[in-house]
């Protein structure tokens, strides 16, 4: 069976303290119980949570939805986006199989970032390893003011970005990733198709803005 | 004496009253008094109760928020799961009892320190732990922890059934299975909607077909239409009734004969030169039927004002026919839906075509694509073979591939096929047999239900034709 692997990259640093970080922890609660719902998720989607502050590690690694429990996460430090990347890309090594004359790999990662502050550490430097890794698309947040939308443009062509921090915008932009991920695991069973960009997804709700 | 002197002076002391050194013969005196000394001791004791109660309480209030992770269970599926109070440092737990586990099919064994049982209810389920530690007293009341336990639905439950638009002017029925007479043997072949269409009520896109021809030739096609067209539907119908026209009409069946004609010289010669006459038939025949599918098509398309690629469908068809030598077997194919041919005996397997799988899901070809008329590798797209005899001739799309062979790499295998023709035959997780025998009178509904089987992540539509 071809799994679809979904990697979550969550700001961590203190400045989500309080209001944000609940969200997201509530955020990622939600998304993973409504696509339990989803018969061709629930088959294919894996998911793994990756949290970054000072460092980055992965919380919970490539997992099926039906075995999937989240972690408790904190807001603390500050935000080692470049940490993050690389993490991923090792994962990605590590957990996504490739398809062989013996094996059917399995589909390419999907990749959703979510930050709401300015990379500490040598993002560049995380961002070229994780180049060389094949994903099907890469979505990146910028939630509130305080994000640079700029400078995620240079991680993917895909960026969205939340006008304010607080619940209310990051629990829209969890139901707009549980949508995409639905919509994909059922493009990849259904049509043997891969999804290669934003416009493949459902439409944004009027919270998240497309930045071009 | 001391015990009671050092709770007086601290009781004193916290209220600011100071014994100087001239009163302390009358401390001494006033803690000898009997109902003093009484009422020291009682004051003792009811800090040393009122401690031992915080003590208590904390506990439980420890116990009660503590993480605790249980594994997840599946509705329908057997769980077991161990749950040890030791591991989770709850060896001052006196007395306990769950609530909410019986209701979902759950049960605590004390024994082996297990939940187990099958779910009958999916959600994240609240369960109650009523718990007493040591230390309470017997007839106090219990304390209660929530314990989740995520259960997932299961999955099967979540497929819906949707009736697919039969209004729509190229409806298709979502199942047909057929078992019919062909070329003197026999054919048995199912076409099945798959889950993921029947789930939103879209349509099948896979479709066959089957004929026998008047010149001796028999006919097997199957077609599979692409998941992303929107009416390869029809273009899956097209192909497979298009293939059956041109082998119909009065031209084709004429050529076709030169080919009874070939095979005697090539019969009675050794060289290569008729052996290429006869591939070059084989390409001049079933090229021009395959040429004039995508004519077909095409027309279509402009007809209805679509584009050519809302209609991309796969393509293999198969002619066979009996001569005194043996069978002659001629095939061409587009996409990747595998022919094969198994020997009497079934030791040994010939591919008749090969498969355009690209590195990445989603890289095969259709009949609708000009360009694989083009390319250089049109001339590999057919096969001719000659075999004494054969015990089975399959032909399937991927919904069927997919699931059970897997990988391309596994088609050359006869072990493979021995284990598809032994899951045919029953071996499989819910026991469906099909008995390939023509005097079966249940071959239909036997089949019928064995394509039903059960794949993780394969929801594609089914066709499987078997001649026998």
């Amino acid at each position: 069976m071809r799994r679809l692997p979904v990697y979550l990259l969550l700001d961590t640093s203190g400045s989500m303290t309080g209001e944000p970080i609940e969200a997201v922890k509530n955020g990622v609660q939600v998304m993973i119980s409504s696509l339990r719902q989803n018969p061709q998720a629930i088959e294919t989607a894996f998911i793994s949570i990756i949290t970054f502050d000072s460092v980055a590690k992965q919380v919970v690694p490539l997992t099926d939805l039906a075995s999937f429990q989240m972690v408790d996460i904190k807001a603390t430090g500050t935000t080692c986006l470049g940490d993050a990347l690389k993490v991923v890309s090792t994962c990605i090594d590590n957990e996504v199989a490739k398809t062989t004359a013996e094996q059917k790999g399995d589909w390419k990662p999907l990749v959703f970032i979510m930050t709401d502050g300015i990379p500490t550490d040598d993002w560049q430097s995380g961002l070229e390893e994780f180049k060389k890794r094949k994903t099907a698309f890469t979505v990146a947040c910028a939630a509130g003011s305080g994000a640079d939308s700029n400078l995620l443009k240079q991680i993917t062509d895909n960026v969205v970005s939340l006008d304010t921090a607080d619940s209310q915008s990051i629990s829209k932009f969890f139901t707009w990733v549980t949508a995409s991920i639905g919509v994909t695991s059922t493009k990849v069973e259904d049509g043997g198709k891969e999804v290669t960009g934003l416009g493949e997804l459902p439409p944004p709700p009027s919270e998240l803005n497309i930045v071009t | 004496m001391n015990d009671e002197k050092q709770v007086v002076t601290k009781l004193f002391k916290s209220n600011n009253i100071n014994v100087p050194a001239n009163r302390m013969d009358l401390l001494d005196r006033f803690l000898q008094d009997e109902q003093n000394r009484a009422t020291i001791n009682v004051i003792i004791e009811n800090q040393n109760q009122l401690m031992a109660k915080w003590k208590l309480e904390d506990r439980i209030a420890e116990i009660i928020q503590q993480p605790v992770r249980v594994l997840n269970a599946t509705v329908g599926k057997a769980y077991e799961t161990r749950f040890d109070f030791n591991k989770f440092n709850w060896k001052d737990i006196t007395a306990f009892e769950f609530s909410g586990l019986e209701e979902v099919g759950l049960r605590y064994d004390e024994k082996t320190k297990q939940i187990t049982g099958v779910p009958t209810q999916s959600g994240d389920i609240k369960i109650t732990l009523r718990f007493k530690v040591d230390g309470q007293p017997e007839d106090s009341a219990f304390n209660e922890k929530v314990i989740t336990i995520i259960i997932n639905p299961d999955p099967k439950s979540l497929w819906k059934n949707v009736e697919s638009d039969k209004n729509d002017p190229h409806w298709k029925e979502n199942d047909v299975t057929v078992f019919a007479p062909l070329g003197g043997r026999h054919i048995l072949v199912s076409s099945k909607r798959g889950r993921s269409h029947a789930n939103v009520g879209s349509f099948r896109e896979d479709d066959f077909a089957f004929r026998d021809l008047e010149n001796g030739w028999s006919l097997v096609v199957v077609a599979d239409g692409a998941g992303s067209a929107k009416l390869s539907r029809k273009g899956s119908a097209i192909a497979c009734n298009g293939v059956v026209e041109h082998f119909l009409q009065k031209s084709s069946i004429e050529s076709m004969a030169g080919f009874d004609e070939l095979l005697q010289q090539h019969k009675n010669s050794t060289g290569e030169d008729t052996q290429k006459k006869l591939n070059h038939f084989v390409y001049n025949n079933l090229g021009k039927a395959a040429f004039e599918v995508h004519k077909k098509l095409e027309a279509f398309a402009t007809k209805e004002g679509i584009a050519l690629k809302d209609l991309n469908s796969t393509l293999i068809f198969t002619l066979f026919k009996k001569y005194d030598v043996g069978y002659a077997l001629l095939s061409f194919g587009v996409g990747d839906c595998p022919i094969a041919v198994l020997n009497k005996d079934v030791t040994e397997v010939t591919l008749m075509n090969w498969l355009d799988v690209g590195e990445f899901g989603g890289g095969t070809r259709f009949i609708t694509m000009p360009e694989i008329f083009k390319s250089e590798k049109f001339a590999t797209r057919f096969g001719f073979k000659l075999v004494d005899n054969f015990s089975y001739l399959m032909m399937m799309s991927d919904g069927i591939y997919d699931p059970k062979f897997v990988v391309e790499s596994n088609l050359p295998n006869i072990k493979k096929w021995k284990e598809f023709l032994a899951d045919l035959n029953g071996k499989n997780e819910d026991g469906a047999k099909v008995e390939l025998q023509a005097d079966n009178k249940e071959i239909v509904q036997q089949f019928s239900k064995w394509m039903d089987f059960w794949s993780t992540g394969n929801h594609d539509d089914r066709t499987l034709a078997i001649v026998f």
